[in-house]
């Protein structure tokens, strides 16, 4: 159900080694760089830039495909209705459907950009510890209450999907099939017993953390020491997300 | 639901942010004045934050296909104001581990669906009003609560979509598609309504302190 990030080849990479502070910054400015562009010939720009970073990740073009699937299903939907309900301008007829310019073209750019900003969050995400990225999110101003909420939940996610599992087996061991809308009861039962036991745990869980000394101080989650090629990428990404918008906004209106 | 990276203009991505950001304050803020010692409730959120994130991933058997769902609701319902940082939470994981979703479109998503589930919250507190016992109403007002925060969500992302989109739609398209979008999750707005209302009644039956976090 969830697949693993190949961290082998990921945190061996030049980028894995990037303090995650400067990498979340640079790679954030950029995605929001990418998702500003509105102009079809900056599309192979961003691309360039994007393959670069991702080669230097070392993460492989089949771990993208198999991440894509989910997320693509929504972009292949545009990829159908735009074309066809976008625009004024007939391309070509298909039946009783007519392809045109002004809606292929969205396609085009919306494409572009997504498959770009989807590469760099693979590239963010992979080969960064939750745990870091959790720590350089604090450090970055996310509240206590969210960075606690986010280490916690990810602690429990794994164990609970152990047990949802469990408890699935069990059910189809009694009989349960689950292949009508039927089976609503006995899934919203599933659930009902998951949230009891999770109440319980929970329970337990803060009784022993308060003894462990929980509740004196906020989770303390330190960044990593900062070296200057780590800035120095961080300028790097910095300029060219700050190029990209000025192509955008100032040198395509200007001309 | 989740509006992916790319689709939206940033001026939309990044109202969504500040939207968040706001209704994130507004929340810990809530939080801090209801509860003596919010972190002492830290670990209870947490843990069931990874329950919903786990539960949205069971398929429900729709012939001849299947549906998950999103659980906004059921999140409004027991988790209360801590419901809008439990949906970031999980949009973050769902990120993480699907790339389900997107990162310049978090903030949006999170009010698309954060803010419908503190609704249904809101509407079922209201059971205080209607007889906080009775079983009928505890389940009415579930189920509305949930069908509410699922379809409000969803329309207001197909309107987001529809006039946001690079590229001028037709009128009689742009009506199609708004249409389209919002008569796909009809029935699922459905079924997770219903779904709801057999988890509280389940939930009063079996632990009914579970529904009563913000009630005391």
């Amino acid at each position: 159900m969830i697949t693993p990030v190949p961290t082998t080849a990921a945190q061996s990479s030049l980028l894995s080694r990037w303090e995650v502070r400067h990498k979340l910054v640079a790679l954030l400015a950029l995605i929001f760089s990418f998702s500003m562009i509105r102009e079809l010939w900056l599309l192979p720009l961003i691309i360039l830039v994007t393959v670069v970073i991702y080669s230097l990740s070392q993460l492989s073009f089949a771990y993208y495909w198999t991440r894509l699937r989910l997320p693509g299903f929504f972009l292949l939907m545009l990829a159908l209705i735009l074309p066809f309900g976008a625009g004024s301008t007939v391309l070509a007829r298909i039946g009783p459907l007519a392809l045109k310019l002004e809606g292929s073209l969205a396609v085009l750019l919306i494409a572009g950009k997504f498959l770009c900003i989807f590469a760099l969050v693979l590239v963010l995400f992979a080969g960064t510890p939750l745990q870091k990225m959790v720590g350089a999110l604090r450090c970055l101003g996310l509240p206590a209450l969210l960075a606690e909420m986010l280490v916690f939940t990810n602690r429990y996610i794994y164990q609970l999907l152990t047990d949802l599992c469990q408890t699935q087996v069990a059910a189809g061991l009694r009989g349960f099939k689950g292949r009508s809308v039927r089976s609503l009861k006995p899934l919203a039962y599933i659930v009902g017993t998951l949230l009891v036991r999770s109440h319980n745990q929970s329970e337990r869980v803060f009784q022993a953390m308060t003894l462990r000394g929980y509740g004196e101080e906020s989770l303390v989650l330190k960044a990593g020491p900062v070296r200057t090629g780590d800035r120095l990428a961080l300028a790097v990404a910095l300029l060219l997300a700050a190029g990209f918008v000025f192509l955008q906004f100032f040198y395509f209106r200007a001309s | 639901m989740h509006i992916p990276d790319g689709i939206l203009p940033v001026s939309v991505a990044l109202g969504g942010y500040a939207a968040a950001g706001g209704m994130t304050w507004f929340s810990l803020k809530r939080i801090k004045s209801i509860f003596k010692n919010p972190r002492e409730l830290i670990p209870r959120a947490s843990l069931l934050t990874a329950v919903f994130f786990v539960a949205s991933l069971i398929h429900i058997p729709v012939p001849p296909t299947s549906v998950h769902l999103i659980l906004s609701g059921l999140l409004g319902i027991i988790l209360g104001w801590f419901a809008f940082p439990a949906i970031l939470v999980g949009l973050f994981f769902q990120a993480v581990m699907f790339q389900h979703g997107g990162l310049t479109t978090m903030g949006i998503n999170a009010c698309l669906i954060g803010i419908p589930a503190l609704l249904a919250g809101a509407l079922f507190r209201s059971r205080r009003y209607f007889g906080k016992d009775n079983k009928v109403t505890n389940g009415l007002l579930a189920f509305l609560g949930s069908f509410m925060a699922l379809g409000l969500g969803a329309l207001v992302a197909a309107l987001l979509l529809i006039y946001t989109i690079p590229a001028q739609l037709d009128v009689s398209a742009e009506r199609a598609a708004i249409i389209t979008l919002a008569g796909a999750h009809l029935p699922v707005a459905l079924l997770e309504g219903g779904f709801t209302a057999l988890v509280v009644l389940f939930l009063l039956r079996v632990k009914p302190e579970l529904l009563e976090a913000e009630e005391k």
